[in-house]
């Protein structure tokens, strides 16, 4: 009974996704790959967020590290494999989360918020400081990559984003999603929940309260570069407003829509942000300003998001975490 | 040298309407505990009412003498929004912190769309008419009379909210509500129109120092985002709450930008930014803070 | 006779303020020894020295006799050493079970297990139930600790710290909040369990004299950052000056 439902709703879930290029026009497939990375990204978030109980206003950057990653490693180095590229700049995520996050969790609440926005515009600056690095303001171009070492030149870039590409995001999210569940029903895990739950007392009962923050710091990082890579890809480009403060709340109000409370509000809350941006764009060009509208009626009136009034409505429970 | 006077004059007049807004972001957070992510967009909500202002009513025939005080008074105006802002944010007063954040930044996104439905996607400014003021044309230096006015508004500010915070009763029953908020709800203090009281007074700061810094710059959209990176800088190293701490963290934030304006253009935003992540790690209460972890 | 945890001549100031002056306290195996003291003698602070979290101005605070000043709650806690709270602490979110199995994880050296599962662990389960049910908290394992009565709640902070397998637990003011009628049923369960779970030594920390007088081996009286009396329960309780001091005119 606790098992099935999470299982039920992953596996209905990826079929779904699964089945979305057979039954849906190239257009909206095309449109779910800046999903994939975002949902991927999103897995990382929540788990310092929802499972650490640390806000970071600056995430954005690691979604940057990906994309510029990505740029430079197929870009300037020619690097033509894909798996070779995420797992390089998911170790440079790592890497260099290691010392921001060794300052930044010190800290919790407001402080913690803070510490991680001025990092990001930090990097945000870099980025336009090193202009003949990283070309400033246009960006750096992402060339396409080889997935599984396969050149696909006979498919457009289109036919490829909507065919194999979905496919191979597809699978990533889910590999993404079955590593981040083991971690989060761990003995690490539990350490990281109560943490989060009662910091003073999780020390009393031998919690590495410090450490294990940064380790669930530097996890979410290279989740957020993965992420970056599959968005630089698909846009092929690496652009500076992808690392800017507004991108960072943009997550953040991706995991609050899907719910942050639940394992699967960050993808629920992706998806339905994707889609909800997509179609309001097409709608007005007011959009914003129902997305803010959208994210104050979630903070006031529905808190746990999307995942908690799908709860809400299966069966009577707070909707806490699994 | 001629360049050192220019920046340092530069400097200050961006200090003082830093000051302004951050005297209102330290009020509000010293009382409610609110850190509010759309402090930039009432701040460019201050300059777009300016400019729509100062054009209605120059049209109208009122003298460009009052163009300053004109500004003054459109910003006052437009901080009216504060009241029913601030019934929006009370449903999450109690909630954790996050929610908090969220929720103003949900405001910066409405904002964003409100500046362009009503005064377009383009950035909008006052033409020269505040150089009737004159200028001053010194050897090492020279700089519009209606900046200095602005600094001599901006301290005017400063005293006059040291005085009011010190020596009026409001001004303590203020301060005692920051320190205790059951203790003063205990003592008959109607916190909650207070908080309204001090929400609007925080935003009135904002607006009106968007207002006033119309003439110089042009209201734009990217000004709302931009605006709150500096913002946060000054209270951050001035200190959560603290008054001076404002003054202090204006003044060497507005010196840093104009020194790097100058400089190295490109480095303006990494300056402030070591210098914030320096004082977090060395003193995270900042440099007039109460201790805060 | 061997001493497990000691104080000598331990002197804690704050500026001008001695809160604690040439504290020299022992506690021995095989012995519940009770602290007690008017609020302001200094047992918070005696406390907070004792379980690694001040360092003393001056002396030293030993435990199996490395000095342990200053070295924080996890470190005190792999050594042997764990205590539980006076305001009722628990994870809001989790569940008794999970409370407890977050120690068991910690003494099993599990914590940095990222892959495994926690549900499928044997072992941590096996302890997690033994712990449960020393503390009578076995029907209450899949229920989130929010919900629990404020009895239940402090059986289950004592539980989980007892699930350390520590060698002494410092338990403070463990029935403050509790009922009058729960106080006794409390401190029999924690006497037993302790026992059972093979703790060797408690520090009690209490105002309630009653439980004192009932359950210590002996009685350390603080007061005014000073040890006024260190003596089994029937000399101090035959001493009325000294009662006096240590409780006021308090009836009850």
């Amino acid at each position: 009974m606790t098992r099935s439902p999470p299982a039920l709703v992953a596996l209905t879930g990826a079929i779904c996704l699964a089945m979305l290029p057979l039954l849906a026009p190239s257009y909206y497939v095309s449109l779910m790959i800046p999903f994939f990375g975002y949902a991927i990204a999103l897995l990382g978030f929540n788990l310092l967020f929802g499972y650490t109980g640390l806000l970071s206003f600056g995430h954005a950057m690691f979604l940057g590290f990906g994309a510029y990653g990505a740029a430079v490693l197929a870009g300037t180095f020619g690097i033509k494999s894909f798996e070779i590229v995420l797992l390089a700049v998911m170790l440079s995520a790592a890497f260099a989360a290691f010392p921001i996050g060794l300052v930044c969790v010190r800290y919790v609440g407001i402080f913690f918020g803070m510490l991680t926005l001025a990092f990001g515009m930090l990097f945000y600056s870099f980025l336009f400081k090193f202009y003949h690095l990283t070309g400033g303001d246009s960006g750096m171009r992402v060339p396409r990559m080889n997935v599984l070492g396969l050149e696909m030149a006979q498919y457009n870039k289109i036919e490829f984003l909507a065919g194999p590409f979905y496919y191979y995001c597809l699978a990533l999210l889910i590999i993404a999603a079955v590593v981040m569940w083991r971690i989060v029903h761990s003995p690490f895990g539990l350490h990281l929940k109560a943490a989060r739950d009662n910091p003073r007392k999780a020390e009393y009962l031998g919690v590495h309260v410090h450490r294990f923050r940064l380790a669930a710091f530097v996890i979410s990082a290279a989740y957020g570069a993965a992420g970056g890579a599959i968005l630089g890809f698909r846009i092929g480009l690496a652009d500076p407003e992808l690392v800017y403060w507004t991108q960072s709340g943009q997550l953040v109000f991706m995991a609050v829509l899907g719910g942050f409370s639940n394992f699967f509000g960050p993808i629920i809350g992706a998806f339905a942000f994707t889609l909800l941006q997509d179609q309001l764009q097409s709608l007005t060009q007011y959009w914003r300003f129902i997305l803010g509208a959208v994210l104050a009626a979630v903070v006031i009136g529905f808190p746990d998001g999307l995942a908690g009034f799908a709860n809400g409505l299966g069966r009577r429970n707070p909707g806490k975490m699994p | 040298m001629v360049a050192f006077a220019n920046i340092l004059v530069g400097g200050v007049f961006h200090a003082a309407v830093l000051f302004l807004v951050a005297a209102g972001l330290q009020l509000v957070f010293g009382v409610q505990k609110i850190v509010n992510l759309a402090c930039g967009s009432f701040y460019a909500l201050g300059a777009y009412f300016g400019v729509s202002f100062i054009g209605y009513v120059s049209a109208a025939g009122l003298s460009p003498w009052l163009m300053m005080p004109g500004l003054v008074v459109a910003g006052v105006l437009v901080g009216f929004v504060g009241p029913p802002i601030e019934r929006l944010l009370r449903s999450v007063y109690t909630r954790d912190e996050s929610f908090q954040l969220l929720l103003t930044f949900a405001l910066v996104l409405m904002f964003q769309d409100v500046f362009r439905f009503v005064w377009g996607p383009n950035p909008r400014s006052l033409d020269s008419a505040y150089l009737i003021y004159g200028v001053i044309n010194a050897r090492e230096f020279s700089v519009p009379v209606y900046n200095l006015l602005v600094i001599a508004v901006a301290i005017a500010t400063a005293a006059g909210f040291g005085a009011f915070l010190q020596r009026t009763n409001y001004g303590r029953i203020l301060r005692a509500t920051a320190e205790n908020r059951g203790m003063a709800e205990a003592l008959g203090v109607d916190v909650r129109r207070l908080y309204a009281v001090v929400f609007t007074l925080g935003t009135a700061l904002g607006t009106t120092a968007g207002a006033l810094v119309v003439p110089t710059a042009a209201a734009s959209l990217d000004m709302a985002i931009d605006f709150v990176i500096e913002a946060f800088a000054v209270v951050v190293i001035g200190g959560l709450g603290s008054m001076r701490g404002a003054l202090a963290g204006a003044l060497i934030v507005g010196l840093i930008r104009a020194y790097a304006i100058v400089l190295y253009p490109e480095a303006e935003v990494l300056a402030i930014y070591i210098i914030v992540i320096a004082v977090l790690l060395l003193r995270p209460a900042g440099l007039f803070g109460r201790q805060a972890t | 006779m061997t001493v497990l945890l000691e104080t000598k001549g331990v002197s804690k100031c704050y500026g001008a303020l001695r809160a604690l002056e040439d504290v020299s306290i022992v506690v021995r195996p095989e012995e519940v020894v009770s602290v007690v003291g008017p609020n302001g003698a200094g047992k918070t602070t005696l406390v907070n020295l004792l379980t690694g979290l001040l360092t003393p101005t001056s002396g030293e605070v030993l435990f199996m006799g490395d000095n342990i000043a200053g070295i924080g709650p996890v470190r005190l806690a792999e050594r042997g050493l764990v205590r539980s709270f006076q305001l009722i602490q628990i994870f809001p979110q989790l569940t008794v079970a999970e409370t407890i199995a977050a120690a068991v994880v910690s003494r099993q050296k599990k914590r940095w297990r990222l892959f495994a599962s926690l549900r499928s662990d044997q072992a941590i389960a096996q302890r997690v139930a033994e712990v449960a049910e020393i503390f009578g908290l076995t029907d209450r394992l899949a229920i989130p600790a929010a919900t629990l009565s404020q009895g239940e709640k402090k059986l289950l902070d004592v539980a989980s710290a007892f699930a350390l397998d520590p060698r002494i637990i410092l338990l403070d003011e463990p029935t403050s909040g509790v009922s009058t009628a729960e106080k006794h049923g409390i401190m029999r369960t924690l006497i037993a369990a302790g026992k059972r779970a093979g703790v060797q030594s408690i520090l009690l920390v209490e105002h309630d004299m009653d439980l004192v007088a009932a359950y210590s081996q002996r009685i350390v009286a603080l007061l005014e950052g000073r040890v006024r009396a260190d003596l089994p329960p029937d000399q101090f309780f035959s001493d009325p000056q000294l009662i006096e001091s240590v409780i006021g005119k308090r009836t009850g």
